[in-house]
């Protein structure tokens, strides 16, 4: 075979490689959405909404997600707006009064270590600041621990975009005579106002779907309960404890909770990104 | 090309107004970004109610002197500067309370730097950081400013939507408006048509030219026409250095250094 | 006209911006907070190594070195040795990496270059929402459909086809229930995949057009573009996203609790079940008793973070901050 086709029959063979990758990744995405919504519809029915978690040995179709759901909502509405208001304000730090500052470069350093953290280091850590202390676990420690764990990807997403602002329009409201504060809330926080919400809702599907930061601060509790003081359900838990039962019911249960999550996170994924290609055409 | 640096060299010509007509006077200047010097003992004076152009080729040090006149520079450490600038009697160098300072020397940047925020706020923006006032004065305020700078006949209708959603010619006349809302004493403009065709550049022309009646104007401009049509006096600086200051009828016509006949006359830029 | 000159010509020119310095003080209030939230962050982090350090020296300090040496995790007898855990967590990662980065490079590389347009922007999107998908549906998928079917499809008809004895016998040896190293291995690839496939496709779209260009000028491939030209200039960039991705890899917890098979003894084959860090924490946390079962817990945990604050502070440096 001469030089020049051996080299086009690498190039075919390589093309051939890397299709055949891409299918693979889409056919695997493909098989688990398709797993997910056949098992996960499969077992719903209006109950899941309605009732509470089925003790074990219940007949096939009884019992609901309902305190589970309530519970999620509530441990990632309080983690939510932890992370918000600390990420928002560390990443403001970070851009605007942070430059050329060693102590800020080390909070970055850390921030991107912490971003990458295994979560379940980051339960321990919740289960020693905010569980021993009080002696019970909660949904509080628990929606803290989310917010630990979210908190750096807010505090990037936040340092990132305040930082495509262009120096003329801070100095623009600085020229008139406003204080830096003002500058940035008044204006540069407005004029990021989109990207800002991307980060929050990246960060919220993040913390949606994680589990390990909740089994040492919220273990779960089979009753509907609005007590944030003590153990409340959640959809992450509940599939935790019913996936690995020999229960058929409560199997059946854990993929209605699993499909609720995907179908959270993913919603919160492409709002997030159509959000973000709707910002960058207004420019 | 006919550019060399001995140009820098040759000495300095300065036809200043009188100093009774001084709003500002810049003395003995220099300017450091970090160890880099950029500006060499520049004088400056800037005539009340009128018109001060400054050029010169690109990195001369127009619009780095521009900044140091309402301590924009301030917000990057590693920038300083050296010297005195006069204005009512006080040093700006020295001056502690900069937001005052910012309230009577307002500034309009190259680009357009709308806030994101109605064309209405945009205004009352600065105006609010100043006074209280009542929402019928703020609608007063608000059109005196966009008719002093030609803006209102095409925003009157529309004065709460977006500013961002005008074109760059009116944004700009935005900012202008925005900053003589404030009543400054001397509204500093930085290349503030070299984004804009020249219709809009006209508008924003004829605005400045009608402003000067009620503050001082200074403007950095790399055109040259620009400069020779609307302006009162003219500075011409190299390298740092002001080479040449004289009323902008004499210079254009018959300029003094051989820096600035060439560069006038486009034998480099 | 007149009335708007004269509302004009009232401001006293002398006077200072209204409460200039109430302004002030609220300017440095909302520096403070932000520095706050800032120190915040470093508390946390900096809590969490000090909570793993002390959390996890009574079990460290009982067991000396042997901690990380024996195989032996016996909460009966309160012994407790990691190294099970240890390798579980090394094995499955450095196989999951094997197994995604060859496939994560080829997707990227297919995205860039040979994909038409129109099929690349879907395709692209595909690959994001399986890497936003939670770790939690992976362990479920993993569990319910992968392992069952690994059993029936490749464990059984090997173990058939194989003499226990011969070598490959002894590799693939394992009970065929499909919950074992090498299939939580495979879940950790598939999780991890779409975050390498997409940080190599931003890289390889930020190499300067020229450089493509100069090598199609000369008549290359499009392979020997890509092999000569754009993945040597990504080179230490994609090897800091390849640590990152260990570093998810090694962290890993719901994907892999499920499928691993929760055994702490040494694996002694592809198909044995293990145990990883992670899954021994998350699964035995709940009912651990004795304070050193739990100090043995936490100190595992510590294990866990040095090697990927190790990894991670690695893949920053060579990556510095271009990717999330």
């Amino acid at each position: 075979m001469s030089r020049h086709s051996r080299r086009i029959l690498m190039n075919y063979v390589f093309v051939g490689l890397a299709s055949l990758a891409t299918l693979v990744a889409v056919a695997a995405l493909v098989m688990i959405l398709a797993s997910l919504v056949s098992k996960g519809l499969g077992g719903f029915n209006l109950g899941v909404f309605t009732q509470d978690q089925p003790g074990g040995g219940g007949d096939l179709g009884t019992g609901g997600l309902r305190n589970a759901i309530v519970g999620s909502l509530i441990l990632c509405g309080v983690g939510m707006v932890l992370s918000v208001v600390i990420g928002l304000l560390a990443g403001t730090w970070l851009a605007e009064y942070g430059d050329g500052n060693r102590l800020a470069s080390l909070v970055r350093f850390l921030n991107d270590v912490l971003l990458s953290a295994p979560s379940i280091l980051i339960g321990l850590f919740a289960y020693q600041m905010f569980v021993v202390p009080f002696h019970t676990g909660s949904a509080l420690a628990g929606a803290a621990a989310l917010a630990i764990l979210t908190i750096p990807t807010v505090t990037r997403t936040t340092e990132d975009i305040l930082r495509l602002q262009s120096s003329q329009l801070r100095e623009a409201g600085m020229a008139l005579g406003a204080g830096k504060g003002l500058v940035i809330r008044s204006i540069i926080w407005k004029a990021s106002r989109t990207g800002l919400m991307t980060g929050a809702l990246l960060g919220f599907a993040r913390m949606s779907g994680e589990t390990a930061p909740l089994i040492f601060t919220t273990a779960g509790n089979q009753f509907f309960s609005m007590d944030v003081t003590h153990s409340i359900a959640s959809l992450p838990i509940v599939i935790f404890n019913f996936a690995l039962s020999a229960d058929e019911n409560w199997q059946r249960l854990a993929w209605a909770a699993s499909l609720l999550i995907a179908v959270a996170v993913l919603s919160a994924n492409i709002i997030g990104r159509h959000l973000a290609a709707r910002g960058s055409q207004h420019k | 090309m006919s550019f060399n640096s001995s140009h820098a060299d040759q000495t300095k010509v300065m036809i200043a107004p009188p100093e009774a007509d001084q709003v500002l006077s810049v003395k003995g200047l220099d300017f450091f970004y970090g160890k880099n010097q950029a500006l060499f003992g520049v004088d400056l004076p800037v005539a009340r109610n009128k018109v001060t152009a400054l050029i010169g080729p690109s990195g001369c040090g127009k619009s780095t002197l521009l900044r140091t006149l309402n301590r924009i520079y301030d917000l990057y450490p590693g920038q300083r500067a050296e010297g005195e600038i006069r204005f009512e009697g006080e040093d700006i160098l020295a001056e502690r309370d900069i937001t005052r300072l910012r309230a009577r020397i307002g500034m309009v940047f190259q680009r357009p730097t709308p806030f994101p925020m109605s064309i209405y706020d945009n205004i009352a923006f600065g105006v609010r950081l100043y006074k209280t006032v009542s929402k019928a004065e703020m609608d007063v305020i608000v059109e005196r400013s966009l008719t002093r700078s030609a803006l209102w006949d095409e925003v009157k209708d529309k004065l709460h939507t977006s500013g961002l959603g005008l074109s760059g010619g009116q944004q700009q006349r935005l900012c202008v408006a925005r900053g003589i809302a404030v009543e400054p004493e001397i509204l500093l403009l930085d290349e503030p048509a070299s984004a804009l065709d020249p219709l809009s550049t006209a508008k924003l022309e004829t605005a400045l030219v009608e402003l000067k009646s009620s503050l001082t104007i200074v403007i950095v401009t790399h055109n040259l026409q620009q400069a020779a049509r609307i302006s009162d006096y003219t500075g011409f600086m190299l390298l740092g250095k002001m080479m040449e200051f004289r009323s902008s009828s004499d210079a254009f016509v018959k300029p003094e250094t051989e820096a600035m006949r060439d560069y006038v006359t486009g034998r480099y830029g | 006209m007149a009335s708007v000159q004269a509302v004009a010509g009232d401001a006293p020119r002398s006077s200072s911006p209204r409460g200039a310095s109430s302004a002030n003080r609220a300017d440095k209030i909302f520096h403070g907070l932000c520095f706050t939230a800032a120190m915040t962050l470093m508390a946390a982090l900096v809590g969490l190594i000090i909570s793993l350090l002390v959390g996890g020296w009574p079990a460290l300090s009982h067991f000396g070195f042997s901690f990380f040496t024996s195989s032996t995790w016996d909460p009966v007898t309160d012994t407790y040795g990691a190294a099970g855990p240890i390798v579980g967590t090394l094995v499955t990662a450095f196989i999951a990496m094997a197994l995604a980065l060859p496939l994560a490079i080829g997707i990227a590389v297919f995205l860039v270059e040979f994909c038409p347009a129109r099929i690349a922007h879907s395709v692209g999107i595909a690959v994001e929402l399986l890497a936003g998908i939670p770790s939690i549906v992976y362990g479920m998928w993993g569990l319910f459909v992968l392992a069952p079917w690994f059993a029936a499809h490749v464990q059984t008809p090997l173990m058939l086809a194989l003499d226990p004895d011969s070598f490959w016998g002894k590799v693939f040896a394992g009970v065929p229930n499909g919950t074992n190293i090498f299939t939580a291995s495979l879940v950790l690839a598939i999780m991890v995949l779409p975050f390498i496939a997409t940080v190599f496709r931003e890289l390889l779209l930020s190499i300067p057009p020229y450089l493509r260009e100069a090598a199609y000028g000369m008549g290359c491939t499009p392979f020997e573009v890509v092999r000569g030209v754009m993945l040597p200039y990504i080179r230490k960039s994609a090897i800091g996203a390849v640590m990152l991705g260990l570093g998810r890899a090694l962290g890993e917890t719901m994907a892999v609790t499920f499928i691993i098979g929760n055994s702490h003894a040494f694996p002694h084959s592809l198909f044995d079940s293990g145990s990883t860090i992670a899954s021994t924490i998350a699964n035995e946390f709940a009912e651990a008793n004795g304070d050193l079962h739990i100090s043995a817990l936490v100190a595992l945990g510590l294990v866990l973070f040095m090697i990927t604050f190790t990894v991670l502070a690695a893949a920053r440096l060579l990556l510095g901050r271009e990717t999330a």
